[in-house]
C-alpha cells in the first residue's frame, strides 16, 4: 500500500526532483509526469504524490485535462484505500468533473469499499461491463481490491464464516481455498480462522502513567536547594 | 492525555509576554484634542497630528528604527485610524509624498497600509483591488530584484502582515471574480483584458521566490542538523528582513496549498520546520502562530488524520487561552478570537469522528460555544446537517486557481461560476456520512464485553449482515496514520480508539483500554504546596 507520505522505491530521480521543485508548475512537464503514471499502471506499484502532481496541473491547466488520465489516477486510488488518496484526488478535481462519468462510477465504486459493504461492491463492478474498461488500464486492480479487503477482515475478525468471506472477496471454491491458504488462514467445516493479530484481538489495556525522570528534575532540583 | 504529551507552551508564552511592554503613546495628547475642532472645516487637509505621525514614520523607516517602526505600526497607526479615519480611507499617498520628499519606497509600504486600510473597513473597488496589486508587485520588486539586498528593516509583525494581506487580498480577489452576476460591462471587460493581475501563478511566484533567495530552506536544515549558519543563509539570507520573509512564505504557501485543496503539498512544505520546537520561528508573531496550527490542522483533517488534526488544534486552543490577557492589547484580537471559534467548531467535528481524550479545559470551552451542536453530533438523525453548518463555519474561504471563463459568453451571461466551497463541503460530507451510526454503536459496544451480532443489530436496528459492515468499517475508520517523528506527513498506523472489538463469528469481543489512576500530578501539587508552607513557616520563624 503506498502512502502520500512514503516515497515509493521506484520513484525515479527526476520525479523526486520535479515534484519537490517548482518545476512541478510547469504545464510542459506534464508528460513525464503521465508518462510515470502508465509505468505505475502496469508495474502494480503507486506513487500517490507524482499522480496529485498531475491532477494539480490540470487544476490550473483545464486544456490539459486528460481524462483517461484522471480516470487511471481515480483507479489506482481505489486500490490503496483505506488510505485517503481518493478523496485528495477529488478535492484537486473541480465540480463539474465530479459530477460526471465516469468519475461518478468510480466515486461509487468508492463509497461501497469505504462502508466496507464488500459484497455490494463486488455485484456493482461485475454487473457493468463499464466497470471493467474503467479499470483495464491499471493492473492487477481486482487482486489490490482483493488484498485491502482481506486485510479488513483479517482486522475485525478472529474467525469467519466461509461463505461470508467468499461474498466479500468475491470468491468461490477452489479459488477461495487456494487465497485463504496465500493469507495463511485456515479454514475448518466452513469456518475460517484468521490468526491473533495486534488489531482483531480485542485486548483490555490499562493506560498508565508513564512519568519519565526528565520532567521531575525541576522539583528534585529544587528539593537540593532547600 | 498522558503526561509526556502535555502541552508544554511556557517558552511560547514568553515570547507573547515579552513582546507587549507597556507602551508610552508618541502621540501629544494636546495636539490631538486641538485639533478635534479644527477637524471640522478640514475636508481634503491633513490633520496636523497625522503629519507629525506621517514625519515620525517616515524618519523611522529611513533609520531603520525597528523598535520604534513596532510601536508606530502596533498603536500609534490604529490610534490615529480609529481617531481620523474609522470609515474613509487615509490621505492619499500622492497627496503625503510632498511630506516625505517623494521617497518611493516610503511610499510603497504607505500605500500597502493605506490599501490593506481600505479593505477592513472600506470596500475595495476593482481599482482598488489592481491598484494594491501593482503596489505589492512594486514592494516584491524592490525586495527580491534591486542590485543586492536591501537595507530596509521592518518589525516582524509587519512582515507578516505583509505576507498575510497579500494572500487575504489574493483570495477576496478570487470571490470577487467568481460573482460575475452584478458586475458592470467595464468591469467584466477589466477582468477579462487584465487576467495577470492577481493571478494564481504570480502570487505562488512571489511566495516561492522569497524562499529561494532568502535560502530559509538550507537556513533551517542548518539550524536543525548543524553546519555554517553563514553560508547557508548567503548574501540575503543574512538579513532578518529576507530570512523573515522567507520564513513567512512557507507558512504563506501552507495557507495557499490549502485554500486550492492540495492538502498533502501544503504539509510538504513545513518540511523543514519543526512544530514541537521551543523558540520556532512561527511563535514570535501570534497570528503566523495561530495560522501554522490551524492549517496545519485543517489539512491533516482532510486528509483524515484526524487523531493529529486534534493533537494541532489542542496545542493551539491551549496557546490560546494561556495568553488571552496579552492578547486584547494586540489589534489582532478579533481575528485571534475568530480562528479560535472556527478550531473549536473543527475539534468538535473531528473528536466525534475520532473519539478521543481531550485536555479538560478545552474540552470545557468547546462544550461551552457548541454545546447544542456537540450533542447533536452523536445523533444520527440530526448530525449531518450540523457537520455541514460547522464545516462550513470553520473551513478556509477556497478558492479556484483559475477564474470563470470570462471569454465564453454563455458563461457570462448566465453568471455561473465554480464554487470551491461547495465542492469541497460536498466530498468531506460524503465521507462523513460513512460515520453516523457509530457514535451509536460505540455506545452500545461500550456497554457489553461480550454480544451476539444479531442481537446487537436488532438494537441498532440493522440487519446482521449490516452489522458486521458495520463492524468492519469502524474498525477500518479506528486505524490511522499517526505522526510519530519526522516530517508532518510521515508517520504510522496506530489504533485511536479506546474501544477494541473483534468477531469471532457471529459473537463480538468488547474491550476497553482503562485509564489507570494519575497520581503524577497531585504528588507534583502537593509538594508544591509543602515547599509554598514551609517557606512561609521559615519566613514567620524569621520574623
Amino acid at each position: 500500500m503506498a502512502r502520500v507520505s512514503n516515497t515509493p522505491a521506484s520513484r525515479p530521480e527526476v520525479i523526486q526532483s520535479l515534484i519537490d521543485g517548482v518545476d512541478r508548475y510547469n504545464p510542459d512537464n506534464v508528460s513525464i509526469l503521465e508518462e510515470y503514471l502508465a509505468t505505475q499502471c502496469t508495474n502494480k506499484e503507486c506513487d500517490a504524490m507524482a499522480n496529485l502532481a498531475i491532477l494539480k496541473l490540470y487544476q490550473f491547466n483545464a486544456h490539459l485535462t486528460n481524462d483517461q488520465v484522471v480516470n487511471n489516477i481515480l483507479v489506482k486510488a481505489l486500490t490503496t484505500l483505506p488510505e485517503p488518496d481518493f478523496n485528495l484526488c477529488l478535492y484537486l478535481l473541480n465540480e463539474q468533473m465530479v459530477t460526471e462519468e465516469p468519475v461518478v462510477r468510480l466515486i461509487a465504486l468508492q463509497d461501497l469499499i469505504e462502508q466496507a459493504r464488500f459484497a455490494d461492491f463486488w455485484k456493482l463492478y461485475e454487473g457493468d461491463d463499464i466497470y471493467k474498461e474503467l479499470t483495464a488500464e491499471v493492473l492487477g486492480f481486482e487482486d489490490s481490491i482483493r488484498a485491502n479487503i482481506a486485510g479488513a477482515v483479517a482486522m475485525t475478525f478472529q474467525s469467519i464464516e466461509a461463505d461470508n468471506l467468499g461474498a466479500y472477496l468475491h470468491l468461490k471454491g477452489q479459488a477461495l481455498a487456494d487465497f485463504i491458504k496465500a493469507q495463511g488462514w485456515t479454514e475448518s467445516n466452513g469456518v475460517v480462522a484468521i490468526p491473533v493479530n495486534k488489531d482483531n484481538e480485542a485486548k483490555t489495556t490499562v493506560l498508565t502513567e508513564n512519568i519519565k525522570f526528565e520532567q521531575l528534575t525541576k522539583v528534585i532540583g529544587h528539593s537540593n536547594d532547600a | 492525555m498522558n503526561y509526556e504529551e502535555d502541552i508544554d507552551i511556557t517558552n511560547e508564552v514568553d515570547m507573547v509576554v515579552s513582546a507587549y511592554p507597556v507602551q508610552d503613546d508618541d502621540l501629544d495628547e494636546e495636539l490631538l484634542a486641538a485639533d478635534q475642532s479644527a477637524q471640522q472645516y478640514q475636508e481634503v487637509q491633513i490633520p496636523e497630528v497625522v503629519k507629525k505621525f506621517i514625519l515620525l514614520f517616515h524618519r523611522s523607516v529611513l533609520e531603520n528604527n525597528v523598535y520604534e517602526l513596532q510601536s508606530i505600526y502596533e498603536h500609534s497607526f490604529n490610534k490615529l485610524t480609529e481617531k481620523f479615519y474609522a470609515n474613509e480611507s487615509w490621505p492619499e499617498p500622492e497627496g503625503i509624498s510632498s511630506l516625505v520628499n517623494d521617497d518611493q519606497v516610503f511610499l510603497t509600504l504607505y500605500r500597502e497600509l493605506y490599501y490593506r486600510h481600505i479593505y477592513s473597513r472600506l470596500t475595495p473597488t476593482i481599482e482598488h483591488r489592481f491598484h494594491s496589486y501593482e503596489n505589492y508587485c512594486d514592494l516584491f520588486n524592490y525586495i527580491l530584484n534591486s542590485e543586492g539586498p536591501v537595507a530596509l528593516e521592518l518589525p516582524n509583525q509587519w512582515l507578516w502582515d505583509i505576507i498575510d494581506e497579500f494572500i487575504y487580498q489574493f483570495q477576496s480577489f478570487c470571490n470577487y471574480r467568481n460573482r460575475i452576476k452584478n458586475k458592470t460591462k467595464e468591469e467584466l471587460a477589466l477582468l477579462r483584458d487584465n487576467s495577470q493581475i492577481w493571478s494564481c501563478y504570480s502570487v505562488l511566484n512571489v511566495l516561492y521566490s522569497l524562499i529561494q533567495k532568502s535560502r530559509i530552506t538550507e537556513q533551517l536544515l542548518v539550524s536543525k542538523n548543524g553546519g555554517d549558519m553563514v553560508e547557508a543563509a548567503g548574501e540575503y539570507g543574512s538579513r532578518p528582513l529576507y530570512k523573515m520573509l522567507g520564513y513567512f512564505s512557507i507558512v504563506g504557501l501552507l495557507r495557499v496549498h490549502c485554500l486550492l485543496g492540495d492538502f498533502t503539498l501544503a504539509l510538504k512544505m513545513m518540511d523543514n520546520i519543526e512544530l514541537n520546537k521551543k523558540q520556532a520561528l512561527f511563535a514570535r508573531v501570534t497570528a503566523c502562530h495561530v495560522t501554522t496550527y490551524y492549517y496545519v490542522g485543517f489539512a491533516y483533517m482532510m486528509m483524515r488524520r484526524y487523531a493529529d488534526a486534534i493533537k494541532a488544534f489542542s496545542h493551539i486552543l491551549t496557546f490560546i487561552n494561556r495568553t488571552k490577557q496579552y492578547h486584547t492589547r494586540s489589534y489582532q484580537h478579533d481575528q485571534i478570537n475568530k480562528k479560535g471559534d472556527q478550531m473549536y467548531a473543527l475539534l468538535a467535528i473531528c473528536v466525534t469522528l475520532c473519539p478521543t481524550r481531550l485536555d479538560e479545559n478545552i474540552h470545557s470551552q468547546m462544550r461551552e460555544k457548541y454545546a447544542e451542536q456537540s450533542n447533536k453530533l452523536t445523533k444520527p438523525e440530526e448530525a449531518l446537517q450540523v457537520f455541514e453548518e460547522l464545516f462550513l463555519f470553520a473551513c478556509p474561504k477556497f478558492i479556484s486557481p483559475n477564474g470563470p471563463n470570462l471569454e465564453d459568453p454563455e458563461v457570462v451571461e448566465q453568471g455561473v461560476a465554480f464554487e470551491p466551497v461547495q465542492h469541497y463541503t460536498k466530498i468531506f460530507m460524503a465521507e462523513v456520512q460513512h460515520s453516523i451510526l457509530l457514535p451509536t454503536l460505540r455506545s452500545y459496544l461500550k456497554l457489553y464485553t461480550t454480544m451476539g451480532n444479531a442481537k446487537l443489530a436488532s438494537f441498532l436496528e440493522i440487519e446482521p449482515e449490516q452489522l458486521r459492515t458495520l463492524l468492519m468499517m469502524a474498525k477500518m475508520r479506528s486505524r490511522q496514520i499517526k505522526w510519530v517523528e519526522g516530517t508532518l506527513l510521515e508517520g504510522e498506523y496506530q489504533g485511536t480508539s479506546d474501544l477494541d472489538f473483534c468477531l469471532k463469528q457471529d459473537m463480538i469481543h468488547v474491550s476497553e483500554a482503562k485509564i489507570g489512576r494519575r497520581y503524577g500530578d497531585w504528588f507534583l501539587r502537593n509538594i508544591n504546596k509543602f515547599q509554598d508552607i514551609l517557606g512561609g513557616l521559615e519566613l514567620s520563624s524569621r520574623a
